[in-house]
Protein backbone atom coordinates (compact mmCIF):
# COMPACT_ATOMS: atom_id res chain seq x y z
CA UNK A 1 0.00 0.00 0.00
CA UNK A 2 1.42 3.09 -1.18
CA UNK A 3 -0.20 6.20 1.22
CA UNK A 4 1.57 9.61 -0.23
CA UNK A 5 3.14 12.18 1.18
CA UNK A 6 2.93 9.68 4.54
CA UNK A 7 6.43 8.19 4.81
CA UNK A 8 8.48 9.69 7.83
CA UNK A 9 11.84 8.04 8.39
CA UNK A 10 10.62 4.25 7.39
CA UNK A 11 14.23 3.01 8.86
CA UNK A 12 13.20 4.81 12.12
CA UNK A 13 9.84 2.83 12.12
CA UNK A 14 11.87 -0.57 11.50
CA UNK A 15 14.16 0.32 14.83
CA UNK A 16 11.64 1.01 16.65
CA UNK A 17 9.54 -2.10 16.08
CA UNK A 18 12.51 -4.19 16.15
CA UNK A 19 13.43 -2.26 19.89
CA UNK A 20 9.55 -2.78 20.99
CA UNK A 21 9.91 -6.49 20.35
CA UNK A 22 12.75 -6.50 22.47
CA UNK A 23 10.69 -5.22 25.42
CA UNK A 24 11.73 -1.61 25.40
CA UNK A 25 8.39 0.27 26.24
CA UNK A 26 9.82 3.64 25.48
CA UNK A 27 10.09 2.79 21.42
CA UNK A 28 6.63 1.96 21.22
CA UNK A 29 5.52 5.01 22.76
CA UNK A 30 7.77 6.80 20.32
CA UNK A 31 5.69 5.07 17.29
CA UNK A 32 2.10 5.93 19.08
CA UNK A 33 3.70 9.66 18.96
CA UNK A 34 4.41 9.68 15.86
CA UNK A 35 1.64 8.93 14.76
CA UNK A 36 -1.33 9.55 17.10
CA UNK A 37 -1.85 12.85 14.86
CA UNK A 38 -2.97 10.90 12.18
CA UNK A 39 -4.85 8.44 13.48
CA UNK A 40 -6.91 10.88 15.36
CA UNK A 41 -7.53 12.62 12.48
CA UNK A 42 -8.74 9.54 10.36
CA UNK A 43 -10.67 8.36 13.33
CA UNK A 44 -12.65 11.87 13.47
CA UNK A 45 -14.07 11.37 9.98
CA UNK A 46 -15.83 8.51 11.61
CA UNK A 47 -17.25 10.11 14.90
CA UNK A 48 -17.43 13.36 16.21
CA UNK A 49 -17.36 12.40 19.62
CA UNK A 50 -13.76 13.31 21.03
CA UNK A 51 -13.91 10.07 23.51
CA UNK A 52 -14.96 7.70 20.88
CA UNK A 53 -12.02 9.20 18.93
CA UNK A 54 -9.55 9.03 21.61
CA UNK A 55 -10.70 5.04 22.46
CA UNK A 56 -10.66 4.39 18.65
CA UNK A 57 -7.03 5.02 17.68
CA UNK A 58 -5.53 3.52 21.63
CA UNK A 59 -7.61 0.39 20.17
CA UNK A 60 -5.76 0.40 17.28
CA UNK A 61 -2.55 1.08 18.41
CA UNK A 62 -3.06 -1.87 21.01
CA UNK A 63 -3.88 -4.14 18.21
CA UNK A 64 -0.77 -3.05 16.77
CA UNK A 65 0.96 -3.75 19.56
CA UNK A 66 -0.30 -7.51 19.68
CA UNK A 67 0.60 -8.27 16.18
CA UNK A 68 4.19 -6.37 15.89
CA UNK A 69 5.61 -9.59 15.17
CA UNK A 70 3.47 -10.23 11.91
CA UNK A 71 4.81 -6.66 10.89
CA UNK A 72 6.78 -7.68 8.06
CA UNK A 73 8.38 -4.69 6.80
CA UNK A 74 7.13 -5.33 2.79
CA UNK A 75 4.73 -2.11 3.60
CA UNK A 76 5.57 1.18 5.62
CA UNK A 77 5.07 0.89 9.35
CA UNK A 78 2.29 4.15 8.71
CA UNK A 79 0.77 1.88 6.13
CA UNK A 80 0.38 -1.33 8.13
CA UNK A 81 -0.77 0.92 11.00
CA UNK A 82 -3.75 2.77 8.78
CA UNK A 83 -4.86 -0.94 8.08
CA UNK A 84 -5.18 -1.77 11.65
CA UNK A 85 -6.95 1.51 12.36
CA UNK A 86 -9.43 1.37 9.51
CA UNK A 87 -10.40 -2.17 10.18
CA UNK A 88 -10.64 -1.27 13.95
CA UNK A 89 -13.07 1.66 13.44
CA UNK A 90 -14.74 -0.58 10.37
CA UNK A 91 -15.23 -2.94 13.71
CA UNK A 92 -16.60 -0.48 15.78
CA UNK A 93 -18.95 0.42 12.99
CA UNK A 94 -20.41 -2.96 13.12
CA UNK A 95 -20.56 -3.15 17.04
CA UNK A 96 -22.38 0.01 16.78
CA UNK A 97 -25.10 -1.25 14.44
CA UNK A 98 -23.82 0.49 11.44
CA UNK A 99 -23.26 -1.87 9.22
CA UNK A 100 -20.60 -0.20 6.55
CA UNK A 101 -20.84 -2.67 4.23
CA UNK A 102 -25.12 -2.58 3.79
CA UNK A 103 -26.82 -0.02 1.88
CA UNK A 104 -30.36 0.09 0.10
CA UNK A 105 -28.77 1.00 -2.77
CA UNK A 106 -26.75 -1.32 -5.10
CA UNK A 107 -23.14 0.33 -5.43
CA UNK A 108 -22.60 -1.32 -8.55
CA UNK A 109 -25.14 0.51 -10.60
CA UNK A 110 -23.85 3.76 -11.71
CA UNK A 111 -26.34 6.65 -11.30
CA UNK A 112 -27.56 8.70 -14.24
CA UNK A 113 -25.18 11.74 -14.31
CA UNK A 114 -27.09 14.84 -13.14
CA UNK A 115 -27.73 17.92 -15.34
CA UNK A 116 -27.32 20.27 -12.71
CA UNK A 117 -23.48 20.75 -12.01
CA UNK A 118 -21.63 21.51 -8.45
CA UNK A 119 -19.53 24.91 -8.81
CA UNK A 120 -15.94 25.14 -7.02
CA UNK A 121 -15.93 26.73 -3.53
CA UNK A 122 -16.11 30.05 -3.59
CA UNK A 123 -12.57 31.79 -3.57
CA UNK A 124 -14.18 34.10 -0.97
CA UNK A 125 -15.25 31.74 1.10
CA UNK A 126 -13.25 31.24 4.39
CA UNK A 127 -11.09 27.61 3.96
CA UNK A 128 -12.76 26.61 8.00
CA UNK A 129 -16.37 27.46 6.17
CA UNK A 130 -15.39 25.25 3.02
CA UNK A 131 -13.85 22.46 5.41
CA UNK A 132 -17.44 22.67 7.63
CA UNK A 133 -19.67 22.57 4.88
CA UNK A 134 -18.01 19.20 3.55
CA UNK A 135 -17.67 17.42 6.90
CA UNK A 136 -21.14 18.28 7.36
CA UNK A 137 -22.43 16.67 3.81
CA UNK A 138 -20.29 13.74 4.62
CA UNK A 139 -22.12 13.07 7.73
CA UNK A 140 -25.18 12.79 5.74
CA UNK A 141 -23.56 10.04 3.77
CA UNK A 142 -24.35 6.29 3.99
CA UNK A 143 -21.07 4.96 5.83
CA UNK A 144 -20.26 2.51 2.70
CA UNK A 145 -19.60 5.92 1.15
CA UNK A 146 -18.34 7.78 3.58
CA UNK A 147 -15.01 5.43 4.31
CA UNK A 148 -14.13 5.23 0.11
CA UNK A 149 -14.39 9.25 0.22
CA UNK A 150 -12.24 9.35 3.21
CA UNK A 151 -9.67 6.95 2.14
CA UNK A 152 -9.71 8.61 -1.47
CA UNK A 153 -10.19 12.05 -0.93
CA UNK A 154 -8.76 12.43 2.42
CA UNK A 155 -6.44 9.73 2.65
CA UNK A 156 -5.52 9.80 -1.13
CA UNK A 157 -5.08 6.29 -1.10
CA UNK A 158 -5.17 3.57 -4.23
CA UNK A 159 -7.83 2.44 -5.15
CA UNK A 160 -5.72 -1.25 -4.56
CA UNK A 161 -4.89 0.17 -1.33
CA UNK A 162 -8.78 0.73 -0.64
CA UNK A 163 -9.57 -2.57 -2.40
CA UNK A 164 -6.94 -4.17 0.35
CA UNK A 165 -8.25 -2.80 3.55
CA UNK A 166 -12.18 -3.22 2.49
CA UNK A 167 -11.94 -6.59 0.78
CA UNK A 168 -13.47 -5.63 -2.07
CA UNK A 169 -12.17 -5.86 -5.93
CA UNK A 170 -11.21 -2.58 -7.30
CA UNK A 171 -14.11 -2.31 -10.14
CA UNK A 172 -16.48 -2.50 -6.61
CA UNK A 173 -14.16 0.42 -5.63
CA UNK A 174 -14.38 2.48 -8.52
CA UNK A 175 -18.08 2.26 -8.81
CA UNK A 176 -18.34 2.67 -5.27
CA UNK A 177 -16.63 6.13 -5.23
CA UNK A 178 -18.76 6.61 -8.22
CA UNK A 179 -21.43 6.72 -6.35
CA UNK A 180 -20.28 8.06 -3.43
CA UNK A 181 -19.26 10.97 -5.11
CA UNK A 182 -22.47 11.63 -7.04
CA UNK A 183 -24.09 10.91 -3.43
CA UNK A 184 -22.00 13.69 -2.15
CA UNK A 185 -22.98 16.19 -5.04
CA UNK A 186 -26.48 15.25 -3.93
CA UNK A 187 -26.38 15.76 -0.67
CA UNK A 188 -24.09 19.16 -1.11
CA UNK A 189 -26.75 20.86 -3.34
CA UNK A 190 -29.53 19.42 -1.83
CA UNK A 191 -28.34 21.50 1.51
CA UNK A 192 -26.49 24.40 -0.32
CA UNK A 193 -28.24 24.93 -3.93
CA UNK A 194 -26.79 27.80 -3.99
CA UNK A 195 -23.61 25.93 -4.83
CA UNK A 196 -25.49 24.03 -8.41
CA UNK A 197 -24.94 26.05 -12.02
CA UNK A 198 -26.80 24.70 -14.69
CA UNK A 199 -25.44 23.35 -17.97
CA UNK B 1 -13.69 4.78 -26.81
CA UNK B 2 -16.29 5.46 -29.20
CA UNK B 3 -19.85 6.42 -26.65
CA UNK B 4 -19.70 8.71 -24.14
CA UNK B 5 -21.06 5.24 -22.05
CA UNK B 6 -18.00 4.14 -21.96
CA UNK B 7 -16.34 6.99 -21.39
CA UNK B 8 -18.10 8.43 -18.54
CA UNK B 9 -17.48 5.81 -16.17
CA UNK B 10 -13.85 6.40 -16.57
CA UNK B 11 -13.44 10.12 -16.25
CA UNK B 12 -13.20 9.92 -12.51
CA UNK B 13 -10.24 7.24 -12.38
CA UNK B 14 -8.79 8.92 -15.01
CA UNK B 15 -9.17 12.67 -12.65
CA UNK B 16 -8.14 10.29 -9.81
CA UNK B 17 -4.73 9.15 -11.97
CA UNK B 18 -5.74 5.31 -11.99
CA UNK B 19 -5.84 4.80 -15.81
CA UNK B 20 -3.04 3.45 -17.56
CA UNK B 21 -1.90 5.47 -20.45
CA UNK B 22 -3.52 2.73 -22.54
CA UNK B 23 -6.51 3.69 -20.90
CA UNK B 24 -6.58 7.52 -20.43
CA UNK B 25 -5.38 7.99 -23.93
CA UNK B 26 -8.46 7.41 -26.02
CA UNK B 27 -10.46 8.79 -23.12
CA UNK B 28 -8.72 11.87 -23.63
CA UNK B 29 -9.21 12.28 -27.18
CA UNK B 30 -13.09 11.39 -26.30
CA UNK B 31 -13.21 14.19 -23.93
CA UNK B 32 -11.21 16.70 -26.72
CA UNK B 33 -14.56 16.07 -29.42
CA UNK B 34 -16.98 15.60 -26.54
CA UNK B 35 -18.44 18.51 -25.17
CA UNK B 36 -21.04 16.88 -22.59
CA UNK B 37 -18.35 14.35 -21.26
CA UNK B 38 -15.51 17.57 -20.53
CA UNK B 39 -18.66 18.99 -18.78
CA UNK B 40 -18.96 15.44 -16.39
CA UNK B 41 -15.21 16.00 -16.09
CA UNK B 42 -15.14 19.75 -15.01
CA UNK B 43 -17.88 18.86 -12.46
CA UNK B 44 -16.18 15.81 -11.05
CA UNK B 45 -13.16 18.48 -10.84
CA UNK B 46 -15.08 20.99 -9.07
CA UNK B 47 -16.47 18.51 -6.30
CA UNK B 48 -12.70 17.20 -5.74
CA UNK B 49 -11.93 20.65 -5.02
CA UNK B 50 -13.96 20.45 -2.17
CA UNK B 51 -12.26 18.06 -0.69
CA UNK B 52 -8.90 19.45 -1.23
CA UNK B 53 -10.00 22.75 0.59
CA UNK B 54 -11.46 20.51 3.38
CA UNK B 55 -8.72 18.73 3.66
CA UNK B 56 -6.25 21.38 3.85
CA UNK B 57 -8.15 23.59 6.12
CA UNK B 58 -8.42 20.40 8.75
CA UNK B 59 -7.24 21.78 12.31
CA UNK B 60 -4.86 19.30 13.65
CA UNK B 61 -7.14 17.27 16.51
CA UNK B 62 -5.50 18.06 19.87
CA UNK B 63 -4.23 14.89 21.38
CA UNK B 64 -4.20 14.20 25.08
CA UNK B 65 -0.87 15.19 26.50
CA UNK B 66 0.04 11.58 28.40
CA UNK B 67 -1.79 9.67 25.15
CA UNK B 68 1.61 7.73 23.83
CA UNK B 69 2.72 7.19 26.90
CA UNK B 70 -0.65 5.67 28.57
CA UNK B 71 -1.22 3.91 25.27
CA UNK B 72 2.84 2.29 25.72
CA UNK B 73 2.02 1.40 29.68
CA UNK B 74 -1.30 -0.55 28.80
CA UNK B 75 0.09 -2.27 25.85
CA UNK B 76 2.93 -3.49 27.82
CA UNK B 77 0.61 -4.78 30.63
CA UNK B 78 -0.90 -6.97 28.39
CA UNK B 79 -4.20 -4.77 27.46
CA UNK B 80 -5.08 -6.02 24.35
CA UNK B 81 -8.06 -3.34 23.61
CA UNK B 82 -12.10 -4.05 24.03
CA UNK B 83 -11.99 -6.12 20.68
CA UNK B 84 -8.55 -8.13 21.54
CA UNK B 85 -10.19 -9.16 24.89
CA UNK B 86 -13.27 -10.49 22.47
CA UNK B 87 -11.16 -12.33 20.23
CA UNK B 88 -8.57 -13.41 22.58
CA UNK B 89 -8.60 -17.31 22.64
CA UNK B 90 -8.86 -18.58 26.80
CA UNK B 91 -5.18 -19.51 27.60
CA UNK B 92 -4.33 -23.14 27.89
CA UNK B 93 -4.50 -24.80 31.63
CA UNK B 94 -1.67 -26.34 32.88
CA UNK B 95 -2.14 -29.98 34.77
CA UNK B 96 -2.11 -28.24 38.10
CA UNK B 97 -4.55 -25.76 37.35
CA UNK B 98 -6.64 -28.50 36.31
CA UNK B 99 -6.31 -31.21 39.22
CA UNK B 100 -7.66 -27.96 41.17
CA UNK B 101 -10.34 -27.16 39.17
CA UNK B 102 -11.56 -30.34 39.26
CA UNK B 103 -11.17 -30.27 43.19
CA UNK B 104 -13.52 -27.17 43.61
CA UNK B 105 -16.18 -28.07 41.38
CA UNK B 106 -16.66 -31.45 43.52
CA UNK B 107 -16.72 -29.50 46.52
CA UNK B 108 -19.63 -27.06 44.91
CA UNK B 109 -21.70 -30.18 43.89
CA UNK B 110 -21.25 -32.03 46.96
CA UNK B 111 -22.51 -28.63 48.88
CA UNK B 112 -25.14 -28.47 46.60
CA UNK B 113 -26.43 -32.13 47.04
CA UNK B 114 -25.90 -31.23 51.34
CA UNK B 115 -27.90 -27.71 50.65
CA UNK B 116 -31.20 -29.81 48.72
CA UNK B 117 -31.65 -32.69 51.05
CA UNK B 118 -31.66 -29.93 54.11
CA UNK B 119 -33.99 -28.14 52.13
CA UNK B 120 -36.26 -30.99 51.78
CA UNK B 121 -36.45 -31.76 54.93
CA UNK B 122 -37.63 -28.45 55.97
CA UNK B 123 -39.71 -28.57 53.65
CA UNK B 124 -41.02 -32.13 54.78
CA UNK B 125 -41.61 -30.50 58.13
CA UNK B 126 -43.66 -27.51 57.45
CA UNK B 127 -46.31 -29.93 55.50
CA UNK B 128 -49.55 -31.21 57.41
CA UNK B 129 -49.00 -34.47 58.29
CA UNK B 130 -51.32 -38.00 57.94
CA UNK B 131 -53.72 -37.37 60.83
CA UNK B 132 -54.36 -33.56 59.85
CA UNK B 133 -55.61 -35.03 56.59
CA UNK B 134 -57.45 -37.70 57.69
CA UNK B 135 -59.15 -35.10 60.57
CA UNK B 136 -61.45 -33.62 57.30
CA UNK B 137 -62.57 -37.27 56.13
CA UNK B 138 -64.85 -36.61 59.62
CA UNK B 139 -66.13 -33.05 58.57
CA UNK B 140 -70.13 -34.05 57.80
CA UNK B 141 -71.20 -34.46 54.34
CA UNK B 142 -71.52 -31.15 52.20
CA UNK B 143 -75.44 -31.36 51.45
CA UNK B 144 -75.73 -29.65 48.05
CA UNK B 145 -77.87 -25.94 48.44
CA UNK B 146 -81.10 -27.18 46.47
CA UNK B 147 -81.60 -30.06 49.10
CA UNK B 148 -80.19 -27.85 52.10
CA UNK B 149 -82.82 -25.01 51.17
CA UNK B 150 -86.10 -27.72 50.97
CA UNK B 151 -84.52 -28.78 54.39
CA UNK B 152 -84.83 -25.23 55.67
CA UNK B 153 -88.37 -24.97 54.47
CA UNK B 154 -89.69 -27.95 55.91
CA UNK B 155 -87.88 -27.40 59.64
CA UNK B 156 -90.26 -23.65 58.95
CA UNK B 157 -93.09 -25.37 57.82
CA UNK B 158 -93.27 -27.77 60.71
CA UNK B 159 -92.74 -24.45 63.12
CA UNK B 160 -95.20 -22.72 62.05
CA UNK B 161 -97.82 -25.82 62.83
CA UNK B 162 -96.48 -26.16 66.02
CA UNK B 163 -96.69 -22.26 66.84
CA UNK B 164 -100.07 -22.35 65.46
CA UNK B 165 -101.26 -25.70 67.27
CA UNK B 166 -99.98 -23.96 70.18
CA UNK B 167 -102.03 -20.70 69.74
CA UNK B 168 -105.18 -22.53 69.19
CA UNK B 169 -104.74 -24.65 72.63
CA UNK B 170 -103.99 -21.25 74.47
CA UNK B 171 -107.16 -19.81 73.06
CA UNK B 172 -109.38 -22.57 74.09
CA UNK B 173 -108.18 -22.17 77.43
CA UNK B 174 -109.01 -18.37 78.12
CA UNK B 175 -112.73 -19.07 76.72
CA UNK B 176 -113.65 -22.17 78.80
CA UNK B 177 -111.58 -20.62 82.13
CA UNK B 178 -113.09 -18.47 84.91
CA UNK B 179 -111.77 -15.11 85.59
CA UNK B 180 -109.48 -15.29 89.39
CA UNK B 181 -110.12 -12.35 90.61
CA UNK B 182 -113.75 -11.56 89.24
CA UNK B 183 -115.40 -9.35 91.93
Amino acid sequence: MELRAMEPQPADDLCLVQETLAGHQASFQLLVERYQSRMFALARHYTKNPVEIEDLVQEAFLKAFTRLDTFQHQSSFYTWLYRIATNTILDWMKRRGRSPVTSVEDPEVLPEPSKVKVAAPDAQMERAEIAKITHAVLEHLPDIFRQVLVMREFEEMAYQDIADVLGISIGTVESRLFRARAKFKEKLLQLHPEFGQDE
Amino acid sequence: MNTCQDARPMIPSYLDGELSEAQAAPLRKHLLECQPCRATAQDQKNLARWFQVAKTAEAPLPVPRDFAARVARRAFQGDRGALGTELAPAPARTGAESRHLRLVLTLTAAAAAVVLIVSMAIRQMTLPNGQDLRADDKKEAVVPLPEAIQELDRLNARERDAAGKLEEQKGAAQIGAPAERRP
